[in-house]
């Protein structure tokens, strides 16, 4: 028998572990993350820390130019968030382009912007935590995550706030005590309302027969000491409300309703257009698992531009030559060299037809193959171009997407 | 009461299993026992239920509790089972303790679920979840219908009552939260503070709902307002569910176990 409940609390955490690895991010539509936000540069400051210890995260995104229209866009109301499995952390500051986000806002379509989200830990675990951002009627667009150790002791976890009135204040158990006093009494007082009925017992059969037998006389069932009673408990309740406005008014006598609004983000300078890029074709070939992109490429610049990452559904396809890039941990979508570019690099000054293979099994592994099935086949994804200097340029492109059984 | 009534007399073809009194206010008594807990037990899961659909994060959170639509939407999910069940136990039983008990039933189930989902799975501080307090409106609805016998003045008394006091009957659980703070460079309300820092990944602060609505005719006396307009909604939504509850008396299997 102990074996057996040793077994099912055996499963059951691994159930609960498997659902804070999870955030969902291959569930959803592939188009979703390939044309909604495209996110890059994301960094942590750390990736072991104790309960208290602060950790931030920052990084870039651009909503896409290539929006789906059957989806609300993300310029009518948004809003920063990180995810993490419940409040493992606790958020302390997160600002977009340097403006708190504490408020909902709106981001423009191919702006770029920078955000950072500070944050303290507050349960000891390993977390997979993610940059997101809500939309108003689309739902979570979820960043690329990074795992986080947090080590330590939860008891040990503190979180102070200070009122405007001057008074500091405890986050984790503030106002819970009068919380628990006050639905204790207004409990207490109802149950021995129940249990004057009760106390009656036996009350369901023989006050079921005794109102069919008396018919239109069944108020004769309550008696005197019933009304008497239902009276002293009005006035009792009605005495304690309003007793108990009048106290917490006394006690409180400066508060505000809660606030809300939304601010708006200046977007990022994005500085001279360095390149412009235009797709041509897309076409996905499912057996290979290979994506072909043929684009007109503009090189405005004075160096000559070659590709060194395509970015697409926050997966990275990597072309080695130009700028290796290596996993962060083992969950980061990163394909090491799996960008093959024909026709570049691009002078300055020229424009010509690129074609670029973003050839990697994540495309499987990610979920990203079902692509096929949404209701508008269109497909963007993030080019990151690299001068002769290093000096990156990005650019999106996207457009409708071919599927190639054979 | 219940010794004035007589065992049931056998019918020719059948055998009482009462042979006197004693034994029929034993029986009557094991079936209380046996009712009551069952029908607690029912009230906990169909009360929760339907209030955590309806309400939902309303109650949940503490940074949801906002002036216009809280103390309105509360009380008209909240009056749904005192009215439907305050006819039946008044009118079958004549006991006025429907909107009491299936109060205290949802009250035990909301505390269960924060402590065992919110706090102990998912980690929220219980002073950020901790449900409101109800208990009182339901004693008020017992009350007046125990006095006034009558499911209009329940309905009209009782019914603006329940709209009318959610917000004051809550406001000392409530005060404590709603003091200013500052957090780089917005005021905020110290549950908004909470709602901030402690992480709601599928909540973002755009989903509340704070204050959103045209009823600001009498300028800063928003609370009022609303509760006042809640309790007038409330009488005709109270009767509407006593309708529904003399619905349900009038339902044939009950016709036959009389």
């Amino acid at each position: 028998m102990s074996a057996v409940l040793r077994w099912l609390v055996a499963m059951g955490l691994a159930l609960v572990a498997s659902a804070v690895g999870a955030h969902g991010e291959k569930a959803q539509m592939p188009q979703l993350r390939m044309s909604t936000v495209h996110w890059f540069d994301l960094e942590v400051s750390t990736t072991k820390l104790s309960v208290n210890d602060e950790i931030v995260v920052r990084g870039r995104f651009m909503p896409s130019m290539h929006w789906p229209h059957h989806v609300e866009s993300i310029e009518d109301t948004a809003f920063l968030n990180i995810g993490v499995p419940g409040p493992a952390f606790v958020r302390l500051e997160s600002r977009v382009n340097g403006v708190p986000m504490i408020r909902s806002t709106r981001f423009f379509r191919g702006e770029t912007y920078e955000f950072m989200i500070r944050m303290k830990a507050r349960k000891p675990g390993r977390y997979h935590v993610h940059p997101l951002i809500n939309v108003k009627g689309t739902g979570p667009i979820i960043g690329p995550g990074r795992w986080i150790e947090v080590g330590g002791d939860p008891a040990a976890f503190e979180l102070k706030a200070k009122t405007l009135l001057g008074r500091e204040i405890d986050l984790e158990s503030y106002g819970f005590a009068n919380v628990l006093g006050w639905s204790a009494f207004w409990f207490l007082l109802g149950l021995s309302w129940f249990v004057y009925w009760l106390w009656k017992c036996p009350i369901v059969i023989p006050r079921f027969k005794q109102r069919d037998e008396l018919g239109v006389d069944a108020d004769r069932m309550i008696t005197r000491t019933d009304r008497r009673t239902g009276l002293i408990y009005l006035a009792v309740t009605l005495c304690a409300i309003v007793g108990g406005y009048q106290y917490a008014q006394a006690s409180y006598p400066i508060t505000t309703p809660l606030q809300t609004g939304r601010v708006d983000v200046p977007p990022a300078d994005p500085g001279p257009r360095v390149v412009t890029a235009t797709m041509v074709e897309a076409r996905y070939r499912i057996p290979g698992r290979s994506f072909r992109i043929e684009m007109e490429v503009t090189n405005h610049g004075d160096k000559a531009l070659s590709i060194g990452e395509m970015a697409a559904g926050n997966l990275r396809f990597i072309n080695a030559a130009v700028k290796p890039v290596q996993p962060a941990d083992e969950d980061d979508l990163v394909a090491v060299d799996s960008l093959r570019v024909e026709n570049a690099p691009i002078p300055p000054g020229e424009t010509r037809t690129v074609v670029i293979y973003a050839d990697d099994a994540l495309w499987e592994t990610q979920r990203m193959t079902t692509m096929i099935k949404s209701p508008d086949a269109n497909v963007a994804a993030l080019l990151f171009f690299y001068d002769t200097d290093g000096r990156r340029h990005h650019v999106e492109i996207g457009g409708p997407m071919i599927p190639v059984f054979g | 009461m219940a010794e004035d009534s007589a065992p049931p007399p056998a019918s020719p073809s059948t055998q009482s299993g009462v042979a006197n009194l004693a034994e029929q206010r034993r029986a009557y008594i094991q079936f209380d026992m046996l009712v009551i807990p069952l029908i607690v037990l029912l009230f906990m899961g169909i009360f929760s239920f339907h209030f955590a659909l309806l309400v939902g994060d309303w109650d949940y959170w503490v940074d949801w509790r906002d002036r216009r639509w809280w103390p309105l939407v509360t009380p008209l999910c909240l009056a749904v089972l005192p009215g439907v069940f305050g006819y039946l136990l008044w009118e079958r039983l004549r006991l006025p303790l429907a909107g009491t008990l299936t109060i205290l039933c949802l009250t035990v189930a909301s505390w269960i679920s924060r402590y065992l989902n919110f706090y102990l799975f998912a980690d929220f501080p219980m002073n950020m979840v901790w449900p409101s307090t109800y208990v009182a409106l339901g004693l008020i609805f017992d009350c007046i219908l125990l006095l006034s016998r009558s499911f209009f003045w329940t309905g009209l008394a009782g019914g603006f009552l329940f709209g009318l006091l959610v917000y004051p009957l809550n406001w000392p659980l409530l005060a404590p939260y709603m003091v200013p703070v500052e957090l780089h460079g917005t005021m905020l309300t110290v549950a908004d503070l909470q709602g901030y820092e402690y992480v709601r990944t599928a909540i973002p602060e755009y989903v509340r709902k704070i204050e959103q609505s045209t009823l600001r005719t009498f300028g800063e006396a928003v609370t009022p307002l609303t509760a006042v307009f809640a309790g007038f909604v409330n009488i005709l939504n109270t009767w509407l569910w006593m309708w529904v509850g003399y619905l349900g008396a009038k339902a044939v299997w009950i016709r036959k176990i009389t």
